[in-house]
C-alpha cells in the first residue's frame, strides 16, 4: 500500500520494467496467448503497422497531386491508392487501434482479470489480421479494390468492375466486421459483468464510457453495411439483382445501408479517442474531469443521434426538400453534445497545474483540431451550402480534422500516455515532442489548404488536375505538409522501438493518475490485479494519495450496498509481481485454436475469389474443405476447457 | 475505503457442477448477456433485410410478384385475375406468395416456442420430485428431451414447408435471380431459414447433452436458457416477416 | 516543457484572416471559384455561406482563444499547491449546452428557407436541358431545340435552365461550381437542377466537373458550361439542330429552304441569323463562342503521352471528301465503324440518341474540347485520339484504330484499323462538320 507522490519520469520503481517469473515468452505464447494485454498488444502492432502502409499509400496519392496533371501514378493505380488509403485508415487503423486500447485498457480499468471471453478475443484479433492481409495482398498484384472506401453500387458490381479488386473489397469488409462484432459483443459483456466490486456504471474511467459506447455503435451499426456487402456478394457471385440497373435497382439502396452503418462508424472512430484524451487531460491538470455526468450523458447522445443523421452524406443525391431538412436538423442537433464536451475539456484545464507532457500536447491537440473539424461539419450541415461542398476537397480537409486531428492525435497521445504501462518504461519526451510538432504542423499545413481547394472548385478522388484551375499552391502545400508528417511518423516509430528497450523505467503509477490501471505493476502482471479493489470513486487511486482533497464529494466514498467477492479488497496500490499460481489466480490456458478457427474463416471466404476466376470446383472444394475445418477449430476450442 | 469485505460471496454461486464461477457485477452470466448483446445486433441485421424488401416492393421489372398478378410475355400487371387484360392463358403468372400454406409453418414456428418454454422449465425443475400420482401429463411435461427434441422437430417442419414454398416458387419461375423480389425474398426468407437451421442444430446439440449426461443444474439451465433466448427470437421475427411481406399486400 | 503552447494557434489565426481574404477574391486566380454571384442560387447559397462562415470563425475564435489562453495561464508553476478539484458546474454546463442551441438557430432557419426555395419546381418556360451522365462523358440534349452536344453546354444569361439529369451507366454528379451547387445522377431515377444565370453576366465559360466518382477516368469527366446572349444562344441553338455539313440531309434542306426562300423569302430561315434576312446557304453561320475569348483555365493542357506518335505533317493533306467516306460509306463500316457508336446526324442513321454510345458528333468541330473536356480539339489532338484513345484517357471504352498500336480492350496490337493517312483524312472531315 504505497502512498507516494506521482514519481517523477526516471526514478526507479520496485519492479518496474521486468516480467515476473512465470510469464510466458517466444512466438508460441503470442500466437496462443488469450491474455487481453497481449491481445491489445498485438493489435497495437499490427494496426501501427497498417499505419505505415496506410501513410505511404497517402504519401503517393499526395505526390501525384503535387502538381497538376501528375504523373507519378497511373489512375488506375490512383484509385486503389486512394481506396486502400481509406479502407486502410478506417478499418485496419482506426478501429484496431482504438480496440488495441478496449483490449488493454478496459479490463485494467474496470478491475478485472479479463475480458469476458478471453479465448472470443483472440479469435477477433485473428481475423482482423488475417482479414487485413487479405485486403492489403492484392495491392502488390495491382489488383487492390478501387470502388473508393464507400463502394457505391453500381459501379462496384460485376457489370462495371469485373476484376477481383472489388471481390477483395466485399470479402474483407464482411471478415472485418466479424472481428469487430466479435469483439464488441466481449466488450459489452465485460463492462456490464466485470466490474470490481463497488465499481458502478457512473464510477467507471471515462475512456470505459466511450468505449461502451462505441461497443453498442458497433453492433447496431455493422449489421447494416454487413446487410450491404452481402448484397453485393449476392449479386457479384450468385447473379441476385440488388444493385443491378437493368433490373431497377435502386443504387440509393446501397447508399442508405452504408450510411446508416457509415456515419456511426464516424464516432466508433472519434468516441475512443475522446475517451483517451477524457483520461490524459485531468492527469497533466491534476483536477478530475469537470462535468463527468455530461460527458457521459453527451457521448451517449452523440451515439444516440449518429444512427439518425446518415443521410447528411446524401444531401446531392436528390432526396427532396422534406428529407433533406429533417437530416439537415439532426446533424446540426449533434453540435451540442459535440460542443460541451470541448468546453468540459477547456473547462477540466481552467485551474489546473498543466504539465505539458508529450500526452498532453496530443491531447490538446485533439480538443483544437478536432474544434475546426466539428465547426466545419456544422458548415456542411447545411445542404445547400453542402451542395458546394460535398465531393470537394472540403470534406476532405473536414473529416481529415476529425480523424487525423480527433481520432489520430488522440490516440497518439493515448500511446504517449499508456505506454509506461504496457512496457513499464516511458517513451522519450524528447523525440516526442519532435513527433507531436512535425505531426501537428505537418497535419495543419496538409489538411487546411483542402478548405481552399474545395471551396474553389476542386472535387475529390481526382486523379490529375488540370493547370490553371487555381489549386497548384494549395496542392502543393499539402504534399508538403505530408512529407512534414512522414518526417514525424519516422520519428514516432524509432521512439516506439527504442524506447521499449531504452526509455527511462516507468513505476505502476507512470504519471500521477487516478484510476485503477495505475494501481498495478507497470507492465501489469499476468492476472492484473492480486486482489480486486473495492471501488469508492471515480478516481480511486487519487482518493488514496491525497484523500485530503477529495473528501466529501459526491462520486466518493463507500456504499453500503457495494457487493464484494472473497477475493476483493479496498482499495490500494499494488506494487509486486508475485506468480498467479502463487496467488491462487486461475489464469485461462493459451490456446491456438482461435487462431486456427479464425484462419479457416477467412480462408473458407477467399474461397469465392476462384468462383471469379471460373474455377467453380476449386472454389467449392476450398469453401467445403474451410468450413469443415472451421467447424472442427470450433469445435475443438468449444469443448477444451477454458481454465 | 472501509467496505465491508464479504467472504461468503462465493455460495451463492457455487451451484451447478462446484467449477469455481467468477465474480460477476450483475450477478447474471456473461453468456446471457452476450447472448442478449447478440440479438440486438440481429434485429438491426433483420431491420436492414426487412427494409429492403419493403423499399423493393413495387420496383421488379418482370414477374412472378408476390400479391399481383402477372404476365410472361408482357409488363402487364393487376390486383386480380379478371383485372389481367390481354395475356393468354397460358402466360398468366398468379401471385407467387400462398398465405395458407404459409400460415400453417408459422403456426408450427409458434408452437415451438411453446415447446421451448416448456423445455426450458423442464430443465429448471429437473430433480424436483413428481407429485404423487403425476400422470403420463406430468412426466411428459418434466422430460426435458422430449420437449427439446419437440422444438427442434418443429423448427424441422417450418424448414420444411419453406423448402417446399422454395421448390415450388422456383417451378413457378421465380428464382434469386429472376427480379427485385425475388432477390429481396429468396435472401430475407433464406437468412432467417439459416436462423432457424442453426436454432435447430443447436436444438440437437441440446438434445444430444441432455441424452448422454442429462441436462441438469445452473450452468446447464443457462445453456438452455440462451438458447431458448435465440429461438424465441427467430420466431419473433418471423412474426414481422410474415405479417410484413405475407400479410400486408 | 512549457515551451510556448500557445505558438501553435498563431497559425490558426492567420488561416482564418486568410479564409476571410480568400472569401472575397477575384475570380482571375481562382476560376473555379465557389464564391460567386453568378446565379440565382449561388446568390442564395453565398447568402447563407457567409452567415456559416461568419458564425464558424466566431466559434473557431472564440473558442481557440479560450484554450490557448487555459493552457497558457494554468501551465504548471514549480511549488503550486494541487488545484482545487472541482468535478463540474451545472450552471455554466447548462450555459455552453446552450450556447450552440443559440448560435444553430440562427443558422437552421435560413437552411430551411433556402432547401424550400432551391428544391421547388423550376418556374414554368424554363429552358430545359437534360444531362446524361456516360462513363466518362456528359452528353446534354435540349428537347426544346432538338439539340444534343457533348461536354459543352451553352446556356443564356437571364433565362432559367432547368437540367433534368439522368445517368446511362454509373452515379455521377453535375458540378459547375461558378454558377451553382451540384447535383448527382443516379441510375434509374431523375434529377433536377436549375438556376438562372444573371442578366447582366458576362459571355464567358465556366469549367464543371463530375462529383461522384465514377471509375478509372472519374478526373476526366470535365465539362465547360458557356453562358452566352440570349440571341448567341438561339443563333447557337438553330445551328446545332440542323444536320451535319455536306450529309445528304442537310444539301436536301437547304435546297428546300432555297425554293422556299424563293416563293417566301420573310418566313423561309431554318436559321434565324441575326442580321433577319434569309441568306443561305446556312451552313456555318450558327454562333460559337469564339475561341480567341476563351481564358487560360478553359483552355485544357492535359499532357499527350509521349508513346502517342502521329505524322502531323500528313494532317495538311487530309482529304475532308475521302474521310466523308471513309466515315459514311456503308462500305467501310468494318474499317471505319465510327457511325456504330457515334450519330452525325443527317449521315447513315444507325443510331438514335438513345442508343448511341459515343458522343454525337453532328457539330464535333464546334466544339473547343473533346473526351470529356480532357483536350482541346484541334486536328492534332483528334487524330491521336482515333489512333488510340484509350492511351490518352484511362478507360476510354472507344475502339483502337491506329494499325500498330497496343490496344488495351483488345489486349493485342491493331492489325486492321487505319493508316495515318486515312485518320488525317477522317480528322479533315471532322473539322469540316462546324
Amino acid at each position: 500500500m504505497a502512498t507516494t507522490a506521482a514519481p517523477a519520469p526516471g526514478q526507479t520503481p520496485t519492479a518496474g520494467g521486468s516480467y515476473a517469473a512465470g510469464e510466458q515468452t517466444g512466438i508460441w505464447s503470442w500466437l496462443a496467448t488469450v491474455d487481453h494485454k497481449r491481445i491489445g498488444t498485438l493489435y497495437l502492432w499490427t494496426a501501427l503497422s497498417f499505419f505505415i502502409v496506410g501513410g505511404i499509400e497517402a504519401f503517393i496519392i499526395r505526390l501525384q497531386l503535387m502538381r497538376p496533371n501528375g504523373q507519378v501514378v497511373s489512375a488506375e493505380v490512383y484509385n486503389q491508392l486512394f481506396t486502400m488509403h481509406g479502407t486502410t485508415m478506417v478499418f485496419l487503423v482506426i478501429m484496431p487501434l482504438s480496440a488495441a486500447f478496449f483490449n488493454y485498457l478496459i479490463p485494467l480499468q474496470i478491475g478485472a482479470r479479463d475480458v469476458a471471453f478471453p479465448r472470443l478475443n483472440a479469435f477477433s484479433y485473428w481475423v482482423y489480421l488475417f482479414g487485413g492481409v487479405f485486403m492489403t495482398i492484392p495491392i502488390f498484384f495491382g489488383a487492390a479494390p478501387n470502388g473508393g472506401w464507400f463502394g457505391y453500387a453500381p459501379l462496384t458490381t460485376m457489370q462495371f468492375s469485373g476484376g477481383l479488386n472489388i471481390d477483395f473489397w466485399v470479402i474483407g469488409l464482411q471478415i472485418l466486421g466479424i472481428s469487430s462484432l466479435a469483439a464488441a459483443f466481449n466488450f459489452i459483456t465485460t463492462i456490464i459483468n466485470m466490474r470490481a466490486p463497488g465499481m458502478t456504471l457512473m464510477r467507471m474511467p471515462i475512456f470505459t464510457w466511450m468505449s461502451f459506447i462505441v461497443q453498442f455503435l458497433l453492433i447496431l451499426a455493422f449489421p447494416a453495411i454487413t446487410i450491404a456487402l452481402v448484397f453485393l456478394q449476392f449479386d457479384r457471385f450468385f447473379g441476385t439483382q440488388f444493385y443491378e440497373i437493368a433490373a431497377g435497382a435502386d443504387p440509393l439502396l446501397w447508399q442508405h445501408l452504408f450510411w446508416v452503418f457509415g456515419h456511426p462508424e464516424v464516432y466508433i472512430l472519434i468516441l475512443p479517442a475522446f475517451g483517451l484524451a477524457s483520461e490524459i487531460l485531468p492527469t497533466f491538470s491534476k483536477k478530475p474531469l469537470f462535468g463527468y455526468n455530461v460527458m457521459v450523458y453527451s457521448g451517449i447522445m452523440i451515439g444516440f443521434l449518429g444512427f439518425g443523421v446518415w443521410a447528411h452524406h446524401m444531401f446531392a443525391v436528390g432526396m427532396g426538400a422534406t428529407a433533406d431538412t429533417i437530416f439537415s436538423m439532426a446533424t446540426m442537433l449533434i453540435g451540442i453534445p459535440t460542443g460541451v464536451k470541448i468546453f468540459n475539456w477547456i473547462a477540466t484545464m481552467w485551474g489546473g497545474q498543466i504539465r505539458f507532457t508529450v500526452a498532453m500536447k496530443f491531447a490538446i491537440a485533439l480538443v483544437a483540431l478536432f474544434t475546426i473539424g466539428g465547426i466545419s461539419g456544422v458548415m456542411h450541415s447545411s445542404p445547400p451550402t453542402d451542395l458546394q461542398q460535398t465531393d470537394t476537397y472540403f470534406i476532405v480537409a473536414h473529416f481529415h480534422y476529425v480523424l487525423f486531428g480527433g481520432s489520430i492525435m488522440g490516440i497518439m497521445g493515448g500511446i504517449y500516455f499508456y505506454y509506461p504501462k504496457m512496457t513499464g518504461r516511458y517513451m522519450s519526451e524528447k523525440i516526442g515532442n519532435w513527433h507531436f510538432w512535425l505531426f501537428f504542423i505537418g497535419m495543419n499545413l496538409t489538411f487546411f489548404p483542402m478548405h481552399f481547394s474545395g471551396m474553389l472548385g476542386m472535387p475529390r478522388r481526382i486523379y490529375s488536375y488540370d493547370v490553371g484551375q487555381g489549386w497548384e499552391t494549395f496542392n502543393f502545400q499539402s504534399t508538403i505538409g505530408v512529407m512534414i508528417q512522414g518526417l514525424g511518423l519516422i520519428l514516432f516509430v524509432y521512439n516506439f522501438l527504442k524506447s521499449k528497450k531504452t526509455g527511462a523505467v516507468a513505476p505502476g503509477d507512470a504519471w500521477g493518475a487516478g484510476t485503477l490501471e495505475w494501481s498495478i505493476p507497470s507492465p501489469p502482471p499476468e492476472y492484473n490485479f492480486a486482489q480486486l479493489p473495492v471501488v469508492t470513486s471515480r478516481y480511486p487511486l487519487w482518493d488514496l494519495k491525497h484523500p485530503e482533497m477529495t473528501a466529501g464529494l459526491a462520486h466518493s466514498g463507500p456504499d453500503a450496498m457495494t457487493v464484494t467477492d472473497s477475493h476483493a479488497t479496498p482499495m490500494h496500490e499494488e506494487t509486486e509481481y508475485k506468480n498467479a499460481a502463487d496467488l491462487g489466480i486461475p489464469m485461462p490456458f493459451p490456446t491456438i485454436k482461435p487462431l486456427f478457427t479464425a484462419l479457416f474463416l477467412v480462408l473458407m471466404f477467399s474461397g469465392l475469389l476462384f468462383i471469379h476466376l471460373d474455377l467453380f470446383p476449386v472454389a467449392l472444394t476450398i469453401m467445403i474443405g474451410c468450413a469443415a475445418a472451421f467447424v472442427g477449430s470450433l469445435y475443438g476450442w468449444l469443448t477444451s476447457p477454458l481454465e | 475505503m472501509a467496505t465491508a469485505v464479504a467472504t461468503a460471496g462465493h455460495d451463492s454461486h457455487a451451484e451447478g457442477h462446484g467449477e469455481h464461477v467468477h465474480y460477476t457485477s450483475t450477478g447474471l452470466e456473461n453468456r446471457k448477456i452476450a447472448v442478449w448483446a447478440f440479438i440486438g445486433s440481429e434485429c438491426m441485421l433483420f431491420a436492414s433485410l426487412i427494409s429492403t424488401y419493403l423499399i423493393y416492393k413495387g420496383r421488379s421489372r418482370v414477374g412472378p410478384w408476390p400479391h399481383e398478378w402477372g404476365c410472361k410475355t408482357s409488363a402487364a400487371v393487376a390486383k386480380t385475375r379478371e383485372l389481367l387484360q390481354g395475356c393468354s392463358p397460358a402466360d398468366v403468372m398468379k401471385p407467387i406468395l400462398d398465405i395458407p400454406v404459409t400460415s400453417q409453418s408459422t403456426f408450427v414456428l409458434l408452437m415451438s416456442s411453446l415447446a421451448m418454454v416448456l423445455a426450458l422449465a423442464a430443465v429448471e425443475t429437473k430433480g424436483t420430485p413428481l407429485p404423487a400420482g403425476a400422470g403420463w401429463w406430468d412426466r411428459c411435461l418434466a422430460s426435458s428431451k422430449f420437449w427439446l427434441m419437440a422444438t427442434a422437430v418443429m423448427g424441422a417442419t417450418f424448414l420444411g414447408y419453406q423448402s417446399y414454398e422454395f421448390t415450388s416458387f422456383v417451378h413457378e419461375g421465380l428464382t434469386i435471380k429472376t427480379n427485385l423480389f425475388g432477390s429481396s425474398f429468396f435472401t430475407l426468407t433464406g437468412f432467417h431459414g439459416a436462423h432457424v437451421t442453426a436454432g435447430v442444430l443447436w436444438l440437437l446439440t441440446l438434445f444430444a447433452i441432455d441424452v448422454k449426461r442429462g441436462l441438469k443444474g445452473k450452468t446447464d439451465v443457462l445453456l438452455v436458457d440462451i438458447c431458448a433466448l435465440y429461438w424465441h427470437f427467430v420466431d419473433v421475427v418471423w412474426i414481422a416477416i410474415f405479417t410484413l411481406i405475407y400479410l400486408i399486400q | 516543457m512549457t515551451r510556448t503552447p500557445h505558438r501553435r494557434h498563431g497559425a490558426g489565426f492567420f488561416v482564418v484572416a486568410a479564409l476571410l481574404a480568400l472569401a472575397a477574391c477575384s475570380t482571375q486566380d481562382y476560376p473555379n471559384t465557389t464564391f460567386t454571384h453568378n446565379s440565382d442560387l449561388n446568390v442564395d447559397v453565398n447568402a447563407l455561406w457567409d452567415r456559416v462562415l461568419f458564425m464558424a470563425t466566431g466559434v473557431f475564435i472564440v473558442v481557440e482563444a479560450i484554450l490557448v489562453f487555459t493552457i497558457f495561464k494554468f501551465r504548471a508553476k514549480p511549488g503550486a499547491p494541487m488545484p482545487k478539484q472541482i468535478h463540474g458546474n451545472h450552471v455554466l454546463e447548462i450555459v455552453w449546452t446552450m450556447i450552440p442551441v443559440f448560435i444553430l438557430i440562427p443558422l437552421a432557419i435560413p437552411t430551411v428557407k433556402t432547401i424550400f426555395k432551391t428544391q421547388a419546381p423550376a418556374p414554368a418556360g424554363s429552358l430545359q436541358v437534360e444531362v446524361y451522365g456516360h462513363q466518362w462523358w456528359w452528353e446534354f440534349r435540349y428537347p426544346q431545340y432538338g439539340v444534343t452536344t457533348a461536354n459543352e453546354l451553352y446556356i443564356p444569361t437571364g433565362k432559367t435552365v432547368n437540367f433534368t439529369l439522368r445517368t446511362v451507366d454509373v452515379l455521377h454528379s453535375f458540378w459547375a461550381p461558378g454558377l451553382g451547387g451540384k447535383r448527382d445522377l443516379i441510375t434509374n431515377k431523375t434529377n433536377y437542377l436549375w438556376y438562372t444565370p444573371n442578366a447582366d453576366l458576362a459571355e464567358q465559360v465556366f469549367n464543371g466537373f463530375c462529383t461522384e466518382y465514377c471509375g478509372s477516368s472519374h478526373a476526366n469527366m470535365r465539362l465547360r458550361v458557356y453562358t452566352v446572349k440570349p440571341e448567341n444562344f438561339e443563333s447557337w441553338a438553330a445551328h446545332q439542330k440542323a444536320g451535319a455539313e455536306g450529309s445528304p440531309a442537310l444539301i436536301a434542306a437547304q435546297k428546300t429552304a432555297d425554293s422556299i426562300a424563293k416563293k417566301a423569302p420573310a418566313k423561309a430561315a431554318i436559321v434565324p441569323t441575326p442580321g433577319g434576312a434569309p441568306s443561305p446557304p446556312v451552313m456555318n453561320t450558327g454562333y460559337v463562342f469564339p475561341a480567341a475569348n476563351l481564358k487560360a483555365h478553359n483552355i485544357p493542357r492535359t499532357p499527350i503521352p509521349a508513346s502517342m506518335k502521329f505524322d502531323d505533317g500528313l494532317l495538311a493533306q487530309g482529304d475532308a471528301a475521302a474521310g466523308h467516306a471513309l466515315v459514311t460509306n456503308p462500305v467501310n463500316m468494318g474499317k471505319a465503324p465510327c457511325l456504330t457508336c457515334h450519330l452525325i446526324r443527317g449521315e447513315q442513321a444507325f443510331l438514335t440518341d438513345d442508343n448511341a454510345k459515343g458522343p454525337n458528333l453532328t457539330h464535333v468541330a464546334s466544339r473547343h474540347t473533346f473526351a470529356g473536356g480532357l483536350f482541346p480539339s484541334n486536328p492534332a489532338n483528334l487524330a491521336r485520339w482515333i489512333k488510340n484513345a484509350t492511351a490518352m484517357k484511362p478507360g476510354a471504352t472507344m475502339t483502337t484504330f491506329g494499325i500498330g498500336e497496343y490496344s488495351s480492350l483488345m489486349k493485342a496490337k491493331v492489325t486492321a484499323g487505319l493508316t495515318d493517312k486515312e485518320i488525317a483524312d477522317i480528322v479533315a472531315y471532322l473539322m469540316t462538320l462546324k
